[in-house]
C-alpha cells in the first residue's frame, strides 16, 4: 500500500516561457502511482507545454520534475522513456514506412537485436526474444481490434488508427507512467470506451497515466484526480464531479 | 578487352561497397550524407600514405604526410578505420536538431570544404596534382595474374561486406534505424538514442566508404581531388534512389545500372571533335534526369523496400 500512495510523478513549480509569454507559470501537482490523473483546461492553458516539459521534449526554465523518486528535470526524451516515463504526441506520429506490427515491435525495450552482440550474432541471439515480442504485439493488436492491419504500412492507416498505433506502441514499452496527449481524439465511440476500460485495467496492474483530454466525460469516468490548468497556472484540483461545481473552473472554461 | 573487364569488375565492386554504405546511412537510417565521397577519399588517401613509403624515397616528386610501407591488408584496414572516423566527423555536423534537408546542405558544404583544404594544402596530400604510383599488391606476379587476384580480393570484400551490411539493415536494428529515418522525434520517444545511432551508422557507413576507396586506389594507382568531387556522391545517391532506398539488392542493381552501364557506357559514344568531353557530360545529364524522374514517378525505386512478413498467426 505504501508504494501506491507515493506519487509516481511530482511536478514542482514548473516554469516555461516563450519570449514574454509564460506558457507554464509555476505549475505544481503530483500524480499518484497506479492511478489515472487528468490534466484539463481550456485551449492555451499550457497543458501540452507542461506535458512536453515533463516528457523531456523541451527543457523547463525553472522548477523540477521528479519521476519515481528521481529528479529527471531536463533529461532527454529517450532517457526518460528508458526509465519508464513514456509519452505520446498530440498529433499521432507513426513510422509511416514500417508496417503496423513493426511500429509496435520497434518500441519494445531492451531488444537484444539492437546490441552489438545481437547485430554480430544475428538471429541466434535475438530470435527467441523476437518471437515473444511478436506474440505480445499481436495480443495488443487484438485488444485494439486491428489484427487485419498487421501488415499494412502505417502511412496508409486512418487518423484514428494511427492514434491507436501510437498508443499501442507506447504500451509495448511497458511504461511506469504514460503521458497521453488526447488519446481519444479521432477514435470511434466504441473504441474510446474500450480504451477507457483498458486504461483502468492497466492502472489496476500498477501502471500510472497522466491524461490530457478534452472529452470531460471520459475524464470523469477514468481519472481519480484531475488537475485544471488555465493561463499557465494550476487553477484547481480534485475529483471531476467536484470540479464541475467550482466557480473558478466554470469561469475558466467560459472565458477560455 | 580482358583488361577492360577487370577494370569494370573492380569499379563495380568498389562502387557496390560505397553504395551499400550510403544506403545504410541514407536509405535505411535517413542521414542524407552528401559528403559520403569524403569517406571514400579518406580511405584512398590513407591507403596511399600507408603504402607509398617516405616521400624522399621517390625523390620528393610528390609531398604527403606519413609515408609508410605497410602490407596491403593493414593499409586497407587503416583506410577503413579512417573512413569510419571521417564518417563520424561528418555525422557530427548534422547532429544538431536540423531538418533533414538542412543536414544534407551542411554535409555538402563539408564535402566542398574537404576538397578545398586538400587542394590548398599541398604538403598535406600533394594538393591538386594528387598522389601517383600508389602500389598494388602482388607486384612480383605476372600482371595478368596480379589483376585477376585483385579482382578476387575485391569480390571477397564485397561478399564479406554484404554479409556485414545485412546484419545492420535487417533484423531488429534495421527496423529501429528505419523508424529513426521515418520520425526521429517519435523514435526518441520510444527510448532510442538518436545521437548514438546516427554516429554508429556514420561509423559503419564510413568504414564501407573507406574500404571502397582503399581498394579502388590500390588498383588505379593514383588519387587526386578530381577523383572525389562532390558530384561523385550524387552518382552514388542516384544509384540508391534508382535501385530502391533501403533495399540492399535494389541498390546493388542501381549501382550496376548507374555506375557501370550509364557512366561507363557513355565512353562508347563517339567523341565529338568540337565538343570534347560532351559524352561524359551527357552521362551526368542522364544521371540527373533519372534522379528527378525516379523521385517523381517511382520514389520507391526499381526494387522497393521489402515489407517484412511475420509468418503464421501463432507467432
Amino acid at each position: 500500500m505504501a508504494s501506491r500512495s507515493t506519487p509516481i510523478l511530482e511536478v514542482r513549480n514548473l516554469v516555461k516561457h516563450y519570449g514574454g509569454v509564460r506558457a507554464v507559470d509555476g505549475v505544481s501537482f503530483s500524480a499518484a502511482s497506479g492511478t489515472v490523473t487528468g490534466l484539463i483546461g481550456p485551449n492555451g492553458a499550457g497543458k501540452s507545454t507542461a506535458l512536453n516539459v515533463i516528457g523531456g521534449f523541451i527543457s523547463p526554465d525553472g522548477g523540477q520534475v521528479i519521476f519515481d523518486g528521481t529528479d529527471v528535470t531536463g533529461w532527454p526524451m529517450h532517457r526518460l522513456a528508458r526509465l519508464g516515463l513514456v509519452r505520446t504526441f498530440q498529433l499521432a506520429r507513426v513510422f509511416g514506412n514500417l508496417t503496423t506490427i513493426d511500429n509496435l515491435l520497434v518500441a519494445a525495450p531492451r531488444q537484444k537485436g539492437e546490441t552489438a552482440l545481437g547485430i554480430l550474432g544475428g538471429k541466434r541471439v535475438w530470435g527467441g526474444q523476437e518471437k515473444e515480442l511478436l506474440a505480445q504485439a499481436r495480443e495488443m493488436l487484438g485488444i485494439f481490434g486491428m489484427e487485419a492491419k498487421e501488415s499494412d504500412y502505417a502511412r496508409n492507416l486512418s487518423g484514428g488508427q494511427k492514434r491507436a498505433v501510437e498508443t499501442m506502441r507506447a504500451l509495448m514499452m511497458k511504461p511506469k507512467l504514460l503521458l497521453l496527449d488526447e488519446p481519444m481524439a479521432g477514435l470511434s465511440p466504441s473504441l474510446s470506451h474500450q480504451l477507457e476500460d483498458l486504461f483502468l485495467k492497466l492502472t489496476s496492474e500498477g501502471m500510472s497515466l497522466l491524461l490530457v483530454e478534452h472529452e470531460l466525460d471520459t475524464v470523469e469516468r477514468v481519472c481519480s484526480k484531475v488537475v485544471v490548468m488555465a493561463q499557465g497556472k494550476v487553477l484547481s484540483e480534485g475529483r471531476m464531479t467536484e470540479l464541475r461545481t467550482r466557480k473558478e473552473v466554470q469561469d475558466a472554461y467560459v472565458i477560455g | 578487352m580482358e583488361y577492360y573487364i577487370i577494370v569494370l569488375l573492380v569499379y563495380l565492386g568498389t562502387d557496390l561497397l560505397a553504395a551499400w554504405g550510403l544506403n545504410l546511412e541514407f536509405g535505411v537510417a535517413g542521414v542524407a550524407n552528401l559528403a559520403f565521397i569524403v569517406t571514400i577519399a579518406a580511405g584512398a588517401y590513407t591507403y596511399a600514405v600507408c603504402t607509398l613509403g617516405p616521400p624522399a624515397a621517390m625523390g620528393n616528386f610528390q609531398a604527403y604526410v606519413g609515408g609508410f610501407t605497410l602490407p596491403f591488408p593493414v593499409a586497407v584496414v587503416a583506410g577503413m578505420v579512417m573512413g569510419s572516423v571521417v564518417g563520424v566527423l561528418i555525422g557530427i555536423t548534422g547532429l544538431k536538431r536540423l531538418r533533414q534537408d538542412y543536414q544534407a546542405v551542411a554535409m555538402l558544404v563539408v564535402s566542398l570544404m574537404a576538397a578545398t583544404i586538400v587542394t590548398a594544402d599541398t604538403p598535406f596530400l600533394n594538393g591538386n596534382a594528387g598522389l601517383a604510383l600508389i602500389p598494388m599488391p602482388f607486384a612480383d606476379q605476372d600482371p595478368e595474374i596480379q589483376r585477376w587476384a585483385y579482382v578476387a580480393i575485391v569480390a571477397a570484400c564485397c561478399v564479406a561486406g554484404y554479409l556485414v551490411l545485412r546484419r545492420f539493415t535487417g533484423g531488429p536494428i534495421g527496423r529501429t534505424l528505419r523508424a529513426m529515418r521515418d520520425d526521429e522525434l517519435a523514435a526518441a520517444a520510444i527510448g532510442k538514442d538518436i545521437v548514438l545511432m546516427r554516429l554508429a551508422v556514420q561509423a559503419v557507413g564510413g568504414a564501407f566508404g573507406g574500404l571502397s576507396g582503399a581498394l579502388l586506389v590500390a588498383f588505379i594507382g593514383g588519387w587526386s581531388p578530381g577523383a572525389w568531387a562532390y558530384v561523385e556522391t550524387l552518382a552514388l545517391l542516384t544509384a540508391v534512389i534508382v535501385g530502391g532506398m533501403g533495399n540492399d539488392r535494389g541498390v546493388s542493381i542501381g549501382t550496376f545500372l548507374i555506375a557501370i552501364l550509364l557512366l561507363q557506357g557513355v565512353q562508347f559514344l563517339p567523341q565529338i571533335p568540337w565538343r570534347i568531353g560532351l559524352r561524359e557530360d551527357l552521362g551526368w545529364i542522364v544521371l540527373g534526369t533519372l534522379t528527378i524522374v525516379f523521385i517523381w514517378l517511382r520514389p520507391q525505386g526499381v526494387l522497393p523496400e521489402r515489407r517484412p512478413k511475420y509468418g503464421g498467426s501463432s507467432g
